[in-house]
């Protein structure tokens, strides 16, 4: 089936919910539906299997206006269905949960609620996710008229018990992990409540590294943006400049050249290979193996080297402008990618070999946290979690964009769907990728590195759909004809990710924790501290060293 | 009690013990590391100073998980509303004496977050700080070359007198408020 046909397929399944359909570009169909359709109408698109929930984006199109807007998308394969409802933002805008279909809804819903002020019926969770716990009531920083002053702190007196002071119900204990990890990443909390050693319910805290980058976006122009944006993510910053410049390129129309193309996605395949060797060795030091830590952050330096060559900077690297690149690949560069790649691939095929046939290894990740497949769509899990049970998500594949029209990948996958399916298919997808980059740098199309795209982008929106290394990432941009963009909505992997660890945790050891955290790559990890409290009552206090030493000698028995 | 035992050490004593914890403490620095909102562009590069390439541990440098046994508090990152407390909890619950490093242009100023809602600014203005390394983010030399003068000062029995980047930041914030306005 083509993209037309499937389309087709989509506004059939909607029928008379419909109200006004329209194509804005010739992969997507924009259906706009009642509030009092909608629950329906998701219901008939997901139990006819049409692809997978994306992303929820909620906007405040303004005073002038006067509505609010929440867009449902899904994907399936290059087509994008997006249902949109509207309502007058002047009185309380309720929308039906859809959680009780697609359980990882529940995540975008809860963002709905806390940035634009959303009640959302039917979701019975009103747990702050991402803004902080001083936040004062009713002030919702993604609607049109938010200011500073409005956000002045408030005692949090109203906030969930601290997270420091353990809960102590029965025979269960509520064990406390963050938000301060001592080896890197981002900071975030999660409590996890254990009887005896066997984790019985995960819950989940956000936004330490909340920034408010999306309403920052809205206050600088498009190209000051590419720089915002590149900082979303240290890790994977050229994946989310390059999508939000494909789709700004998109909205100006403007054609980007061959060679841009095709660097950009050399660098983000160098992205890619930084990307999993720096998560090979933080997973294998979550798991003892602080050898193949070293070993594997050695290895990455040689990616890095290459990036500094090509981009000039090691991290954060600017590769992008809009309409383009700026880096050039001359002979040179080619010649030491191609010594690092031969280099690399050598390593990675010998990580793949520890990873598989290593006993003390494997008996952290053979058969823990597995995910069958079904799970996998259930969760709606993206990227490499969601390859190792099967199941194919990866943009690059369903859906080329740019470069990967002309230097296709495959998909890598794995169908065991434990903890060692995903370290495979992470190794696997790097050799898959440094084969695509020797490629690139073989066939170079000749031709500019940049085309001029103008100040003010035209009014319209569009998504953007790319494959980070950690999955599917989404933007929806909306311009209204301005030098700033009126809505830039990011969806990263890792949220849609969470929900494999927090429903896998359930009924495993407390040692299997830090190994399942660190199995879906979140890009952000957790804590240093955590007070386990026991049965006696009396209280000990555990750093996530102590955690994983725990863990370490938990499997030494 | 271990301080009255040094107090009533004659002086000739008490020159010798405190050259030898300046000794011990020189060789092995412990840091924590606290992220209070980065990107984690300067969390890889603060971990790549301490993997074989750069590795600081052949000054004894090691990063440790918890704050109660750390010397040096290496902090990255605008500081998030959300952070903010937890930043100072950590900090107090470090021994003295103790060092804060600033790490990263966001840490400093705010960085390209400056004026974001969520974000309360630079990390002196929740915690005191003695060494500000630059960058968006700061190479890993940059970052040794900053642990090597708190070292230094450490060696000669003083604090390092922090040098915020004013000329950094203004220009920061001028530029900052050409954006908004």
């Amino acid at each position: 089936m083509n993209t037309e046909q499937v389309l087709k397929q989509a506004e059939n399944l909607l029928g008379t919910w419909n109200k006004e359909t329209s194509h804005p570009d010739p992969t997507r169909l924009d259906a706009v539906v009642d509030t009092n359709d909608l629950h329906a109408s998701v219901q008939a698109v997901h139990e006819a299997g049409w692809g997978y929930l994306t992303a929820i984006t909620g906007s405040d199109l303004g005073l002038v206006d006067g509505r609010m807007e929440i867009l449902y998308h899904f994907c399936s394969g290059p087509a994008v269905l997006t249902l949109r409802v509207r309502q007058s933002r002047d009185v309380q805008v309720v929308v039906p949960s859809i959680a009780d279909v697609i359980p990882p809804a529940s995540f975008f819903e809860r963002e709905l609620q806390e940035m634009l002020g959303i009640h959302v019926e039917g979701l019975n969770n009103s747990d702050r996710l991402f803004i902080s716990d001083d936040w004062p009531e009713g002030v919702y920083p993604m609607r049109a008229d938010f200011t500073l002053e409005q956000a002045a702190p408030v005692s949090v007196s109203h906030a969930a018990p601290l997270p420091e002071e353990g809960v102590v119900s029965g025979n269960t204990f509520v064990v406390p992990i963050g938000p301060q990890h001592p080896a890197l990443k981002e900071p975030g909390h999660f409590e996890f409540t254990v009887d005896g050693e066997i984790v019985t319910a995960a819950r989940m805290r956000l936004g330490y590294a909340h920034r408010g980058i999306e309403k920052a976006a809205e206050k600088r122009n498009w190209n000051q943006n590419l720089y915002l944006f590149e900082r979303v993510c240290g890790i994977c910053s050229h994946t989310h400049a390059m999508a939000y410049s494909m789709g700004v390129e998109k909205l100006a129309q403007v054609e980007v050249p061959l060679r841009a193309q095709a660097i950009r996605e050399l660098v983000a395949g160098l992205e890619r290979v930084h990307s999993h060797l720096l998560w090979l060795g933080v997973a294998a030091h979550e798991a003892g193996f602080d050898t193949l830590f070293m070993y594997s952050w050695r290895d990455r330096e040689t990616v890095m080297n290459l990036l500094e060559q090509i981009t000039g900077n090691r991290v954060n690297y600017s590769a992008n402008v809009l309409g383009g690149v700026k880096c050039e690949i001359g002979p040179e560069q080619s010649r030491s990618v191609k010594e690092g790649l031969t280099y690399l691939e050598g390593r990675i095929r010998h990580y793949l070999d520890v990873v598989t046939t290593d006993v003390m290894f494997l008996n952290r990740t053979r058969g823990i946290g597995t995910i069958s497949f079904d799970e996998a769509v259930r969760f709606g899990l993206l990227g490499p979690t969601a390859r190792a049970s099967g199941l194919v998500r990866d943009v690059r594949v369903e859906a080329p964009y740019g470069a990967y029209l002309r230097y296709p990948v495959s998909a890598v996958t794995e169908t065991n769907g434990d903890l060692e399916a995903r370290f495979v298919v992470r190794l696997k997808e790097l050799l898959v990728s440094c084969f695509t980059m020797r490629t690139i740098v073989d066939n170079l199309p000749e031709g500019p590195l940049s085309v001029r795209v103008p100040r003010k982008i035209p009014v319209g929106e569009t998504i953007s759909r790319m494959e980070a290394p950690r999955g599917e990432l989404f933007y929806y941009i909306r311009s209204s004809g301005g030098e700033t963009p009126a809505r830039i909505h990011v969806r990263t992997p890792s949220l849609c990710n969470w929900v494999s660890v927090l429903e896998k945790a359930v009924g495993r050891q407390l040692a299997d924790v830090p190994m399942l955290i660190a199995g879906m790559d979140p890009c952000f990890s957790c804590n240093d501290r955590m007070v386990t409290v026991s049965r006696s009552g009396g209280s000990q206090t555990w750093s996530w060293e102590q955690l994983r030493q725990h863990g370490i000698e938990y499997y030494k028995r | 009690m271990a301080t009255n035992v040094f107090d009533m050490c004659p002086a000739s004593w008490k020159q010798v013990i405190s050259e030898v914890r300046t000794w011990a403490r020189l060789n092995s620095i412990w840091a924590v590391h606290f992220n209070s909102g980065s990107c984690n562009g300067c969390d890889i590069e603060t971990l790549a100073t301490l993997t074989p390439r750069y590795d600081v541990e052949r000054f004894g440098i090691k990063l440790q998980g918890s704050p109660r046994h750390a010397d040096v508090l290496l902090v990255t990152g605008p500081v998030t509303r959300q952070a903010r407390e937890r930043l100072v909890r950590t900090y107090e619950q470090m021994p003295e004496p103790k060092f804060v490093i600033s790490i990263g242009s966001c840490s400093i100023s705010g960085g390209v977050f400056e004026g974001c809602y969520n974000v309360g600014g630079s990390v002196d203005e929740v915690v005191p700080v003695d060494v500000y390394i630059p960058g968006c983010p700061p190479r890993p030399e940059a970052i040794i070359n900053g642990i090597i003068q708190l070292l230094t000062h450490v060696k000669e029995g003083t604090r390092p007198v922090a040098k915020r980047p004013e000329q950094t930041a203004e220009v920061a914030s001028s530029q900052q408020e050409r954006v908004v306005a």
